[in-house]
């Protein structure tokens, strides 16, 4: 079985774009508070959804549906309504985080394949049997914080579950375990684990500060300076930069996009199942670049040809203008 | 190749260009989003309450700025010269080619903006609703000048292969670009 390519989209010209530039897989989500990725004139309909899936279909190609926020308690009601609304798409799968979601969907909607969202952080061997034993879950995407070696060491303690692994390999970096992170709470009193979107763009300011350059700020706070021309980050809060120490550095996180393509042949050595582009924001000129660059990596590997440089073919497109493999092969500072 | 920074227009096409700032192209670009309106109402449903938002678009290399509003049906484009910009709640300025490379999917907003060939200040949430209901539209030129039918598909064609050949011409760096 090939590796399997999971590619964003936010929009159904994304989608499509998505499709046709090779995707295996296409992730999307709803309008609303029950996507992680709740921007601004950004995602689906239910009716776009469903022509989506068509056009998916008639391609070859599944589409994996993200219900991936945290339920409100006493109000679940757009979290049920999602659900039931990927089952009438006719959606692959769906990517739940939350538990009362995912007890849901498996009482309501037997026969809808259940994904463990990132949202959930699930890295351990305990925690991936007990979604699988109690909800059913298929497959579990993994948080961005393992390296290669524990992700290999927690497929074969999975194995004998049958619960596929899914890592990212491509785009914005999370340097912490998700959905536990409320940095942003603290800045804007919104939580991405709650309403979708850690820098919620209604926070966002770029402010000219003339020969200065650009400051970047989230709720008042600003995050990080950049000089003249020289390449901006959006303003995450993980990749800001801190004075600590009388030091003024990008304490957490440098600004930089994950790019794990010349690490393929060892995820596949790992056991992992899918291979995830992250970039529901991003436009479908990115999607198409991007998804199609790692598709012909994924063929190159299957047929055993040599590495195509992923690293240079798609060094244009990512924030900061720099790359790095993330934690999967991270010195800690 | 010219060596222009970030894909701006040689000089001399600057300075042919002026003249185009005096034309009336405020009422024609508003003309020509309202009849998309008509045409694809639900385009503009992306946009929620950012379609009262206003839009200063200040393409670098030309002498004149727009305003858009992009509210459907009583949508707004204005012209302004550069010597009298009015406010506005979202400003974005950079090279007009690159600028009308957002518009048809040619470039990714986002790339365009790390790499600092876009600059954009004011409400983000507007600017981003915006983003991403132009990404989603698919435009089309003959979408905007109102074309349809065989005449459409021979003029998107020959605009984009001329937008496509200038951007070569100019250098305009490659972030995204479709093939
Ligand atoms: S602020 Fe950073 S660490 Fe927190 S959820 Fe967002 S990307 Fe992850």
């Amino acid at each position: 079985m090939s590796l399997e390519l999971v590619c964003p989209a936010g929009t159904p010209s994304a989608l499509r774009a998505a499709v046709d530039a090779g995707a295996h897989s296409v992730y999307c989500g709803f309008r609303d508070e029950t996507n992680a990725r709740n921007f601004p004139g950004l995602n689906f309909s239910p009716a776009e959804l469903k022509e989506g899936v068509r056009y998916a279909h008639q391609r070859g190609a599944k589409v994996l549906v993200a219900v991936n926020t945290f339920a409100k308690a006493g109000a679940m009601e757009p979290w049920k309504k999602a659900v039931a609304n990927v089952e009438a798409a006719g959606a692959d799968a769906i990517i739940v985080a939350d538990i009362a979601v995912l007890d849901h969907a498996a009482r309501h909607h037997p026969d809808l394949r259940l994904h463990l969202s990132v949202q959930a952080a699930a890295a351990t061997p305990e925690a991936i049997a007990f979604y699988a034993d109690t909800f059913g879950v298929r497959r579990v995407v993994l948080p961005r914080v393992l390296s290669v070696e524990e992700i290999k060491k927690l497929n074969s303690a999975v194995a004998s579950t049958g619960v596929e692994t899914e890592v990212f390999v491509f785009g914005g970096l999370c340097p912490m375990a998700e959905g536990r992170c409320a940095l942003s709470s603290y800045a804007t009193g919104k939580s991405p684990n709650l309403v979708g979107v850690c820098s919620p763009p209604d926070f966002v300011e770029y402010c000219d500060e003339g020969a200065d350059g650009t400051a970047t700020r989230l709720g008042g706070f600003t995050i990080d300076r950049f000089a003249p021309g020289a390449p901006a980050g959006y303003p995450t809060l993980c990749k800001g930069s801190f004075v600590a120490g009388g030091k003024t550095s990008h304490l957490f996180e440098d600004p930089v996009s994950l790019n794990a393509a010349s690490l393929l042949p060892r995820l596949r050595e790992a056991g992992v199942t899918a291979l995830k582009i992250e970039g529901r924001q991003r436009g479908k000129g990115y999607i198409a670049e991007v998804v199609r660059t790692f598709r012909k990596a994924v063929d190159a590997l299957e047929a055993g040809r040599p590495q195509v440089e992923a690293e240079a073919m798609l060094a244009g497109l990512v924030e900061g203008g720099r790359q790095t493999s993330g934690a999967y092969q991270k010195t800690w500072r | 190749m010219v060596d222009q920074p970030n894909g701006e227009l040689p000089k001399v096409l600057q300075i042919l260009a002026r003249p185009a700032g005096l034309l009336p192209l405020g009422i024609v670009l508003t003309q020509a989003v309202r009849r998309m309106a008509r045409r694809r109402p639900t385009l503009f449903e992306r946009l929620d309450e950012h379609r009262h938002a206003s839009f200063l678009v200040e393409p670098s290399d030309l002498d004149f700025a727009f305003v858009l509003v992009p509210d459907g049906e009583q949508a707004s484009v204005r012209s302004y010269s550069k010597r009298a910009l009015p406010s506005a709640d979202v400003h974005v300025k950079g090279p007009i080619l690159m600028l009308l490379g957002l518009l048809d999917g040619t470039f990714d907003g986002d790339a365009l903006f790390f790499n600092r060939v876009l600059s954009v200040s004011g409400k983000t949430d507007a600017l981003v609703a915006l983003r991403n209901t132009i990404e989603d539209a698919e435009l089309k030129p003959s979408d905007l000048l109102g074309v349809t039918g065989r005449g459409a598909a021979f003029l998107d064609s020959a605009v984009l292969r001329a937008l496509a050949s200038a951007r070569r011409v100019v250098g305009a760096p490659n972030m995204g670009a479709m093939p």
